[in-house]
């Protein structure tokens, strides 16, 4: 009993995290419906910023995570002027192609300036309180990741009071569902969707300045966990912040009872059988509204 | 239909007359050397790639220019003498970490590039991939730090490797386990977690070492297969403590050895020997951060060479040097040696062979008898048996000590040159943070 219960402690524990690369996702795919498989390597931006700042400047990540938070958003707004809004109105391939260039654009200009090397942030809060645990039990709570996921949960609560609580979420909402609609209600749609963007990128390069604390930073380290955040934005449901945040929970825990009970390689094929068998019953996925 | 079968015939002739035209290359004297470097310099192994880059830049460095004091091949004079002065020219490629990439740049390295030996892909699973179309077109190949015995074991005639294979190496770790309680060694070391990722390289350690601890007499407590890329292994740590292994053989790459200590750590578990074997252990970058907080002490691995003593060669100092070049100031590792090692190896065939026939280079590939003082690694030599794999190409088992270097332990003899005494039992989590500089 043990053994499960921890599993789940530490299945929420990563899938708090897992919400937070999700949510930056569910905004741009979810919510206003535009491809983006480049979703990753901004996650990687914000791994390499912090390390960056940390390395220059001393910065602890739960500082640099605002700067770069900003910058990060411009980054996204400036990918939407410069290169989505020119092929958002194409063909879908068009939007997929257009991602896919950009990840080897952004992946390879990292490995062209930094080297493919592993790089790993010290000293820093959560590393240093690596190993501290809060015991309930015989059940472990890694302080660390419990603070990592005390953010995503701020993180997400914002945003929900953001997205579904102001006028500014209804007009983003209303810019996904019908355009042309929105425009006649005064809604500017391109301001919407660089918005989104902007929020986008920056989300994920938040998640990606936590995620630096935990694992090695290198130019590639975006594509595990865009794999998953794909899964979790379906799984929740399309256009629902909650959706996001109950299906990243769900496959953090899949993965770690699968790998706690049954063979660890294939964890990441329960999470998508889950997926497969919450889509017989509920297509739109959890949460979902359309 | 008899249109789509007159297409059909037609592709087939044409493919089947680039495969055969693709190999003749005019006889007469060349004034460069073409090897193909195939090297997954972006993607999941990308870290690896770029080690292997800048081995083969440092190599080409050696031959093209003249070390006059440099006691290795070709170190001396440039170019090669025995094709008149000949440079050696790498073409490079990168296949993205993808076998299928691979193929497709292999054929085209061999058919448009036309190089005269192909060198990579740098991993196993994905060097198996473009083995059977090399040997296809009948080219010299090699893949000197790919370590999965397979490779040299399916009997193709074009492929060469001058590291050891894993068998070599995987089987010295087991063997200084044996050995190590008539040596002061611990006595009570009973059972054994084996912990690998699931491609090739990982999956022929595992084999290996699960036959290994059965013979040793060692039981296996608990044998668990990653995902590569896996984000948390935080239940695979809760699986191995309550195995309570003695011993921990774990081979997995950077990123994954990293979240698995942090798991292990958050789990408070440290079993009595961690052995491991290449991955994590062979990247100078992991090897690099482990110093801040002490995090790789006590870990011993195979390795290809005696790090520790082979530092110490003049020859290796200069080649270091040379490698820094281009390594934007990182020393060479131990991939780095083993590729470097390969390489020079391969220039040196090149001018015994006189040619860049494939047929004669075969022929000195295989007449190879290269003595081990003209090396920067301390293999025994360069001698292939009849699968084309090196008879001298050894392995000893080195550990990290407190100071953050690689010391050798094993064989005994270099144990003794190198004067370290092993750590045991690996350090708790207290202990480590205690000792560590940050």
């Amino acid at each position: 009993m043990t053994l499960f219960l921890q599993a789940v402690a530490d299945g929420l524990q990563m899938g708090l995290l897992y919400a937070l690369v999700a949510v930056g996702l569910a905004i741009i795919w979810g919510l206003m419906e535009m491809i983006n498989f480049a979703h990753g390597e901004f996650m990687m931006l914000g791994m390499f910023g912090a390390w960056g700042l940390s390395v220059s400047l001393g910065w602890d990540p739960l500082i640099s995570m605002v700067p770069l938070a900003v910058i990060m958003y411009g980054a996204g707004v400036l990918v939407y002027r410069l290169l989505m809004r020119r092929v958002q109105r194409g063909e879908i391939f068009t939007q997929i192609f257009a991602t896919v260039g950009l990840l080897f654009f952004v992946q390879n200009g990292v490995v062209a300036l930094f080297t493919s090397d592993y790089r790993f942030i010290e000293g820093s809060l959560l590393t240093r309180l690596s190993g501290a645990n809060l015991t309930l039990g015989d059940i472990r709570i890694g302080v660390p990741l419990l603070v990592g996921g005390l953010i995503a949960l701020a993180v997400f609560l914002a945003l929900y009071l953001l997205i579904d609580r102001t006028d500014f979420g209804l007009a983003l909402q209303a810019t996904s569902e019908d355009r042309d609609a929105a425009m006649l209600v005064g809604i500017r749609p391109e301001r919407m969707y660089a918005v989104a963007w902007g929020l986008g990128t920056a989300l994920v390069a938040v998640a990606g300045v936590i995620l630096a604390n935990f694992f090695a930073v290198y130019p590639q380290a975006g594509l595990s966990f865009t794999v998953l955040a794909y899964a979790i934005v379906a799984l929740g449901g399309f256009g629902s912040i909650l959706g996001t945040l109950m299906a990243a929970l769900l496959v953090g825990v899949v993965q770690s009872v699968t790998a706690a009970y049954l063979a660890p390689a294939f964890k990441d094929a329960f999470v998508f059988a889950s997926y497969i068998l919450i889509g017989l019953f509920r297509p739109q996925g959890l949460f979902g509204r359309f | 239909m008899r249109i789509l079968r007159v297409i059909a015939v037609a592709a087939v002739l044409f493919l089947t007359a680039v495969h055969l035209g693709a190999p003749v290359r005019a006889a007469g004297p060349v004034s460069e050397v073409l090897v193909g470097e195939l090297l997954p310099l972006t993607g999941n192994f990308a870290s690896l790639g770029q080690q292997y880059l800048w081995a083969g830049q440092t190599v080409e460095d050696i031959v093209n220019n003249d070390y006059p004091d440099l006691k290795v091949p070709l170190g001396p004079g440039k170019g090669i003498p025995g094709l008149g002065g000949a440079k050696m020219t790498l073409v490079v490629r990168d296949d993205q970490s993808r076998g299928d990439q691979a193929r497709t740049l292999a054929e085209q390295l061999i058919t448009v590039n036309k190089v005269h030996w192909l060198n990579g892909e740098g991993t196993s699973g994905n060097t198996s991939i473009i083995q059977p179309l090399v040997e296809s077109y009948g080219i010299p190949m090699a893949c000197h730090a790919c370590a999965s015995p397979t490779l040299t074991e399916k009997g193709f005639k074009w492929f060469w490797r001058t590291g050891p294979n894993d068998n070599t190496m995987v089987a010295s770790v087991f063997q200084f386990l044996k050995e190590w309680p008539a040596h002061g060694g611990p006595k009570d070391l009973k059972t054994i977690a084996l912990f690998t990722c699931d491609n090739l390289f990982c999956q022929d350690n595992r084999k290996i070492a699960a036959d290994l601890a059965e013979k040793g007499g060692l039981k296996i407590v608990a044998d668990l297969t990653t995902k590569t890329g896996a984000t948390t292994l935080a239940s695979e740590a809760q699986r191995l403590q309550a195995a309570k292994p003695d011993i921990l053989f774990s081979v997995q790459y950077p990123a994954e050895t990293t979240v698995f200590q942090a798991d292990l750590k958050r789990a408070g578990f440290m079993p009595k020997v961690i052995a491991t074997s290449n991955g994590a252990y062979s990247d100078q970058t992991w090897l690099n951060a482990q110093k801040a907080t002490a995090g790789a002490a006590g870990w011993l691995g195979r390795d290809p060479t005696a790090i520790d003593l082979a530092s110490k060669k003049p020859a290796w100092k200069k080649v270091n040097e040379i490698y820094k070049k281009y390594s934007r100031g990182q020393d060479m590792g131990e991939l780095a040696m083993r590729e470097i090692t390969g390489l020079l190896w391969m220039a040196d065939t090149f001018n015994r062979a006189k040619s860049v026939e494939p047929a004669a280079l075969a022929k000195a590939a295989n007449e190879t008898n290269m003595a081990p003082d003209v090396m920067i690694i301390d293999y025994k030599g360069i001698k292939f048996d009849n699968a084309h794999q090196n008879v001298l190409a050894t392995g000893v088992v080195t550990q990290i000590g407190w100071d953050d270097e690689k010391h050798t332990i094993w064989p005994w003899d270099l144990a003794a040159q190198a004067g370290f005494k092993p750590i045991f039992p690996s350090p708790s989590w207290q202990e480590r943070e205690s000792r560590s500089k940050k």
